[in-house]
């Protein structure tokens, strides 16, 4: 009896394992597959790419502007700002395009979706870099993206305009190259409830010293003047600690450029001291929410709306971001900066996302086109209405129906007395290490003095 | 002779067809990434791009010049230690109660211990992040019943030692499970040894002493070690839902600062690197636990 179970149990596990193996085949198959899904995946692509190159290579002679053919394959991050721009311009260029194939692949996780592609060295042709996996200057760095620099000084846009000039915000400039091209224009700044400032009559900020006298103000009321968002401390550097820092170096944005760039002496201006030292103020006074330190930005803002908090270095989605929760009577007031001297310039810092060229491109020339296509005023003022967020094209903002709060930064943004920060990523390594060190300092684990030294410290290393 | 040998070369390939499906799973799934991580902990690779550096061990030595490692190293083995001694304390404790004290609401508690382990670590993560929020926290408002001041302590922000406050929800997290399988050790115990105990005279004390733990040792041996690699490999989620490592690196665990170094930073070969070491340090700590709670087993029969 037991041999005839056993062989029937053989036969079934046979059975099971014939089932099994070839499954377990599949798997390695498809891991395989998986990283060089690219390569699979590319034959068909790269055999028109192989024959791409050398005709766009030819055409880049630009003989005439030619018709766009081929596959073109646009790589989109659908966060906070959508997708109905992306699907609005893109069925335009389709349009204006006819011959050209069109290849859309945009969604929440399209950076972890398309990464095996960009290593296998298969990307798609256009990029734009927002959302979580995607950081400009990594790609930089890693060679993904194409150099613009020489397109970008004579490059025109659909209506014939030169689209260096009509950039409210201009590109980040690498070793003084350009890579990518803003297509956002946020700001950061600090933010308050006009309602309630009126209400208490506290005076609204303009500058540094009438933000201190109004915070001891607030205190002395009894509500905290300030709360950020330690979990995330780039709040309070983006919208307090780099204007501050620009402020005391007499306007001069480059010195965020050499800090961007991971120049050691940058780090040891007094400007940079001069900022910390603000942070300080702030914390010593006993103006900084201490729950700040390890709330998110959820949770501050809440705090803020509840009136807990007078002031919120914030960026401008704030009010979008809130909306189902903004208490009514609340009025927005804002400042791109508070850390001017009295009657010195206000400070815009921006906060964008880019797009950009795969170096690896294989259909180039429409790639160009379409940032020709998009950085014109039509497809500007379409962003600006159907993503809630001003775009980086001039003189588009205060036309749309916005918010008042977006006009007031508005008029900052375009006032010739603003001095609106360009486009800055930082190392990510240094910038991490400037994030713990602000949370340190803003809780008093550390000075002004170890602050720099543990950035400088970074700073030397990724230079290296 | 001859059936003998087919009966033989059935039995081969009986077992071959049950352990050859399962290598092939464990080598594509287990040992095959193994190897892919040590490969790629020898490069310096940014994750995105399409090119390698071959770099040697230039990233285990700068492993050991980084202070966040060590940090992070620290905080995992402080979270190991926090959480073997109070799940196991706490977990024995309701164990023996539910069992040998047979009171009538034991199902009851039961399952409200066992509760923790169906919700998910992320959720759990949240729910004591809320606890612990200084402005609209339970812990807060409850401590504030016994001050004339309110208390507004930052649970999650101390400027050292922040770890501390991860430990509470850990080990609340683990208690459960570890009680319900301390609950089935104890109840295949034998009921005459209690009896014979019990005639001899031997209180609740000597027989947990000399009864429950020598024949439940094999059980809590596995639960430790359990709870050893489960923290060592694992103490990520938690980690990374309250705090993500900060503030100022305070909270950071192995598993976290993989995932910033290789995500955040774009370090993927130094995330590698550290996924060696995590490793390295269970295999190390297993062996070492093996060692310290060797006993000799006690067959109950």
């Amino acid at each position: 009896m037991g041999t005839t179970l056993n062989r029937k149990m053989a036969a079934v596990g046979l059975a099971a394992a014939m089932a099994v193996l070839p499954l377990a085949g599949c798997g390695s198959n498809d891991k395989d597959n998986g990283a060089g899904n690219a390569s699979s995946a590319a034959p068909n692509a790269s055999a028109s790419a192989s024959a791409a190159p050398s005709t766009s290579a030819d055409a880049s002679g630009e003989a005439a502007p030619a018709k766009l053919t081929g596959d073109f394959e646009i790589q989109y991050f659908v966060g906070g700002y959508g997708d109905k721009w992306w699907k609005k311009v893109i069925a335009d260029f389709k349009a204006a395009n006819p011959d050209l194939n069109v290849i859309e692949s945009g969604g929440p996780k399209i950076n972890e979706q398309n990464k095996p592609r960009w290593i296998g060295g298969n990307p798609p042709d256009f990029v734009y870099i927002d959302g979580a996996g995607l950081n400009d200057r990594q790609m930089v760095e890693d060679g993904q993206v194409e150099d613009l620099t020489e397109w970008f000084k004579t490059a025109k846009n659909v209506d014939g305009t030169l689209i260096k000039d009509i950039l409210a915000q201009q590109p980040q400039q690498y070793d003084g190259k350009i890579y990518n091209i803003p297509l956002v224009l946020n700001s950061w700044g600090i933010f308050w409830d006009k309602a309630l400032f009126k209400e208490k009559g506290w005076t609204e900020p303009t500058d540094y010293d009438s933000f201190i006298a109004t915070a001891d103000t607030i205190k002395a009321a009894g509500v905290t003047p300030f709360i950020h968002t330690g979990k995330y401390p780039y709040y309070i550097q983006d919208a307090f600690l780099f204007p501050a820092i620009v402020s005391a170096n007499n306007d001069d944005y480059s010195i965020l450029q050499d800090m961007a760039d991971s120049k050691v002496d940058a780090f040891k201006s007094p400007a940079v001291m001069d900022g910390l030292n603000k942070i300080v103020e702030l914390r010593d006074k006993g103006f900084i929410d201490k729950a700040s330190i390890q709330i998110n930005h959820t949770d501050s803002q809440m705090s803020f709306l509840q009136h807990k908090d007078a002031f919120i270095p914030n960026g401008l989605w704030l009010p979008n971001e809130m909306s189902k929760d903004i208490p009514s009577g609340f009025d927005f007031g804002f400042i791109p900066s508070v850390t001017q001297k009295a009657g010195g310039k206000v400070v815009a810092n921006t906060s964008t996302a880019s797009v950009a060229i795969a170096s690896k491109a294989k259909n180039k020339e429409a790639a160009k086109a379409f940032l020709s296509f998009i950085f014109s005023e039509a497809q500007a003022s379409q962003w600006a209405e159907l993503s809630g967020a001003p775009s980086n094209i001039k003189g588009d903002i205060s036309s749309s129906s916005a918010p008042n709060f977006v006009k007031d930064a508005a008029k900052f943004l375009t006032d010739p007395n603003t001095v609106v920060i360009p486009m800055i990523t930082f190392n990510a390594d240094v910038e991490k290490v400037m994030w713990d060190a602000t949370d340190a300092l803003s809780i008093g684990k550390i000075t002004p003095d170890e602050w720099v030294k543990r950035v400088t410290d970074a700073a030397a290393k990724v230079s290296k | 002779m001859k059936t003998s040998g087919t009966a033989k070369w059935q039995r081969g390939l009986f077992i071959a067809s049950f352990t050859i499906p399962t290598l092939a799973f464990f080598c594509v799934f287990t040992i095959y990434p193994v190897i892919k991580a040590l490969y790629y902990s020898l490069f310096d690779w940014s994750g995105m791009s399409d090119h390698m550096d071959f770099i040697g061990l230039q990233n285990f030595k700068d492993m050991l010049h980084d202070p966040i490692v060590w940090q992070a190293l620290g905080n995992d083995y402080f979270l190991v230690a926090g959480k073997i001694v109070g799940i196991m304390l706490l977990a024995t404790f309701f164990a023996v109660a539910l069992t040998r004290f047979g009171f009538r609401m034991s199902g009851f508690f039961r399952s409200i211990y066992f509760i923790p382990n169906v919700i998910s670590v992320v959720v759990i993560g949240v729910l004591w992040n809320f606890i612990y929020n200084p402005q609209i926290g339970f812990l807060n408002a409850f401590l504030s019943l016994f001050t004339k001041e309110p208390v507004a302590i930052t649970w999650l922000g101390f400027t050292s030692h922040t770890i501390w406050m991860l430990l509470p929800p850990s080990i609340w997290a683990g208690i459960g499970f570890y009680m319900i399988l301390l609950i089935a050790a104890i109840q295949n115990v034998p009921d005459s040894l209690y009896e014979a105990a019990e005639l001899e005279g031997a209180n609740q004390w000597h027989q947990f002493c000399h009864i429950t733990l020598p024949l439940v040792w094999e059980q809590m041996k596995v639960s430790i070690i359990n709870i050893m690699m489960t923290t060592l490999n694992g103490s990520f989620v938690i980690v990374w839902i309250m705090t993500e490592g900060g503030p100022d690196n305070t909270t950071q665990v192995m598993g976290s600062y993989l995932y910033q170094m290789a995500f955040r930073q774009y370090h993927f070969g130094f995330g590698a690197a550290i996924g060696v070491l995590i490793l390295v340090t269970s295999l190390i700590t297993t062996v070492a636990l093996q060692r310290l709670l060797h006993r000799e087993t006690i067959e109950m029969s």
